[in-house]
């Protein structure tokens, strides 16, 4: 591993950098470690801490304290979001500080469908097709496999080879007794593509922070190695605040930095703060000739958010099944996209329900619910999970990932009083709740003869993975960014976090972040 | 770093009394660095010790002279155990105290406590690896008369190991920390008619080489674990569910 350069930080705003990569998650650190690997001189900004390397913090969301939060990584402050029409506050899953969120998951980086990005006509995509094709993205694909060591089997149901995907090590007996489970069931299960090394004495650190460079994450793939090279630098506690622009170019980068303003230069900025937030800079970023944000001449900025509707539900294997320890790397792909409807993939969650799970799971059923205005309400749901939790064992969890279509009114906001604030817009669409309808009936039916439970009843969007609020494609007049990832009509800005991606897919976002950050990296590496 | 023992154990108040005990238990398992006001103790127990014990004279309440002990242990090796035992117990009525005086003993009790294990982390938070042992008593539930600065000195020690947790056990779990009681001991500072310091020390030193991080957060009391306690409402709750009740760990 890399030693940082420490270079004071009157050098680091007197130079002018190749490249200024704002946010370290996946989609930061892998283009920044393509481009120091190609000689760029790159910066790297990231707003949280640079934390602790042996830290193994996990993704806490019960934390409430803003600075116990920053100093973890977390997201520091809640989430303002107005859902189906009524205000929430709450802190999502979302980290801020070296990594980004990335530190804190579960390291699935699962391959998209040919359908996910390409028109067919037995499979029509939505936006007409990604302005990058499958046959354009699969090299990529294959290259992130690589630099973030996956290991996993091949999905049965697919032709298209993984040459680069290593064989995992040999499964845990619960993972195995769960593939025969659904094979049995006529699914077709595969371990699933996991990012971790499995370095000696590797504790599988999922959900939370890894101490080595053993799970491969926006840091330990992307910061670290580009660190290491010697061509990179970092500042943390970092915030961007505006980008300034003189024509196509972006010429400036205004940062708050210990309390001071900062100004810096580089021939190119990358921007990757994620889904939630790459907008919200644009959006911030206004001027005589960008009255409403860079990029945003036609009002798209920030639009069709999507995230994935989690299906979470348990299946029970009954206490006879005696299964050893929680399921972690099990999927299928089978109702991936059935009926005819684009739907998504099945994945285990890597937990077992016992009898606390069950009481967390019902208190926020009634905090959600009318329920919440009687007391004791919550206290009650004690006696129902020891008896759900004593008649049928250890439960395994699984989640469904139901793919999000783009909609217009569906948005992140900027709030001029509130610059650093995450705030959004969304609703779930009837076209969503009647695919949801239909996932969810083919998953019942699929483990049917099985003792199961959904334990989400309404829509639950996966706000970890937010995406598509500055898509690309090939019409100016419906996308922010061109197939190159720069806002339509722009030379040196680009985009690669999760903001681009037209559609949500059916799969967790990282691997195709990854993808699309070296992709992106290989054209900007080339121009001028 | 694999096990504590390739590591450097801090024990302070080394001394005399409990301190003394510890150190000359941990030192046929790993390198000891004692700390103490008196280089005469310190040497006196290094002698008994018949090497790994290395003396180094250090008032816990001045940082500068705890990070300069610390720095000479760790260039013997990274420090992984800190057992945090110096205390002083001044008998006086709260009348005879004065405000220098009270804040005197909470200077060594807790503020010697919290300079230490500052300076310890240092080390183990790079690793994310270490033990931390609090020598701690029960002298806060029902102070004693002529034991005002003992009492919440010894009392704020206990919550400072919570606090500590608070702050780092989600983030280090293998930065294992918890109290222990060593009971009432013939030292200095305890009963005439006590238990031998001696023998006090192989649970302390048994437990302090113990890693396990379902350990953090735990009190022991002598050579056994004492379980957090029940609420009448957890009692009944767990009778009704035919809970088993965990056993008490034993050393």
């Amino acid at each position: 591993m890399g030693r940082p350069i420490s270079e004071p930080l009157s050098d680091i705003i007197a130079r002018h950098w190749d490249a200024i990569v704002i946010g370290t998650g996946i989609g930061g650190g892998v283009a920044g470690r393509a481009l120091a690997e190609a000689g760029l001189s790159v910066l790297f900004l990231e707003q949280g801490r640079a934390g602790l390397r042996a830290e193994e913090t996990g993704l806490d969301i019960g934390m409430a304290d803003p600075v116990a939060r920053a100093v973890r990584g977390l997201w520091p402050d809640p989430v303002e979001a107005e859902v189906n029409g009524q205000s929430q506050s709450f802190f999502a899953p979302l980290g801020s500080g070296l990594g980004g969120s990335s530190v804190f998951y579960a390291a699935t980086l699962e391959r998209p469908e040919l359908h996910d990005l390409d028109d067919s006509p037995e499979r029509p995509h939505p936006t007409g097709g990604w302005p990058v094709s499958y046959a354009a993205m699969q090299p990529w694909l294959d290259a992130a496999t690589g630099l973030f060591a996956l290991h996993g089997e091949p999905d049965p149901l697919s032709d298209i080879p993984c040459p680069a995907l290593s064989t995992p090590p040999p499964p845990q007996p619960g993972d195995a007794m769960i593939m025969a489970q659904l094979a049995a069931n006529g699914l077709n299960p595969y371990r699933l593509h996991t990012a971790l090394r499995y370095l000696d004495g590797c504790a599988e650190c999922l959900g939370h922070k890894c101490p080595r460079a053993c799970k491969m994450d926006g840091r330990s793939a992307g910061v670290e190695p580009a660190l290491a090279t010697g061509n990179a630098a970092l500042l943390t506690d970092c915030t961007v605040t505006r980008l300034g622009r003189d024509g196509p170019v972006i010429t400036q980068v205004t940062a708050r930095k210990g309390g001071d303003e900062i100004t810096l230069k580089a021939r190119h900025v990358v921007l990757a703060a994620g889904a939630l937030s790459s907008p919200r800079l644009l959006l911030a970023s206004t001027s005589e000739a960008d009255p409403t944000g860079i990029g945003n001449a036609r009002d798209l900025v920030g639009r069709n958010l999507m995230f994935h509707l989690n299906e979470v539900f348990a299946l029970w294997p009954g206490r006879a099944a005696g299964f050893a320890g929680p399921s972690k790397s099990v999927g299928f792909r089978d109702l991936y996209f059935a009926e005819s409807q684009r739907l998504g993939m099945v994945q285990a969650m890597g937990v077992d329900v016992g009898y606390g799970e069950i009481v967390h799971h019902l208190r926020g059923q009634v905090e959600r619910s009318w329920l919440r205005h009687i007391p004791g309400a919550k206290d009650a749901t004690r006696i129902p999970a020891a008896i759900g939790a004593r008649l049928m064992g250890q439960a395994k969890v699984f989640v469904g990932l139901l793919e999000d279509l783009p909609y217009g009114e569906n948005r992140v906001t900027h709030d001029p009083a509130h610059p650093g604030r995450i705030a959004m817009t969304y609703r779930t669409a009837p076209e969503l709740l009647a695919r949801r309808k239909i996932f969810r009936r083919l998953i019942r039916r699929a483990f049917r003869g099985q003792r199961t439970a959904f334990l989400t009843h309404r829509p639950e969007p996966n706000f970890g993975h937010p995406c598509g609020t500055l898509a690309m494609g090939r019409d100016p007049a419906k996308s922010v960014l061109d197939a190159k990832c720069r806002p339509h009509g722009m030379t040196n800005l680009w985009v690669t976090d999760a903001s681009v991606f037209p559609t949500s897919m059916g799969v967790n976002p990282s691997l195709t972040i990854a993808a699309n950050a070296l992709r992106v990296a290989a054209i900007l590496k080339d121009e001028k | 770093m694999n096990a504590l023992t390739d590591g450097c154990a801090i024990v302070t108040g080394a001394g005399s009394g409990l301190g003394r005990a510890l150190a000359l238990a941990l030192a046929p398992h790993m390198q000891v660095a004692g700390l103490g006001r008196r280089i005469d103790a310190l040497e006196e127990t290094e002698a008994l010790a018949g090497g790994n014990f290395l003396p180094l004279q250090a008032d816990v309440t001045d940082p500068a002279q705890v990070a300069q002990a610390f720095d000479i242990a760790r260039n013997i090796a990274p420090i992984t155990v800190l057992i945090n035992n110096a205390a002083i117990y001044p008998r006086r009525d709260f009348l005879d105290e004065t405000a220098a005086s009270f804040m005197d003993t909470v200077g060594i009790n807790l503020g010697g406590m919290v300079t230490c294990t500052r300076a310890a982390l240092s080390d183990m938070t790079a690793t994310g690896f270490g033990r931390i042992l609090n020598v701690a008593t029960f002298a806060d539930l029902h102070p004693l008369p002529a034991s005002s600065a003992y009492s919440v000195s010894k009392g704020a020690a206990r919550i400072f190991t919570r606090a500590l947790i608070a702050d780092i056990g989600d983030r280090f779990p293998g930065i294992v920390v918890n109290d222990w009681m060593p009971g009432m001991l013939a030292t200095d500072m305890g009963i005439a008619d006590g238990l031998d310091p001696a023998v006090a020390a192989r649970w302390g030193a048994k437990l302090a080489l113990w890693h396990d991080a379902s350990l953090t957060g735990t009190t022991w009391e002598m050579g056994a674990e004492i379980p957090p306690a029940r609420s009448l409402k957890r009692r009944i709750a767990d009778r009704v569910l035919l809970r088993p009740r965990a056993k008490p760990r034993q050393l």
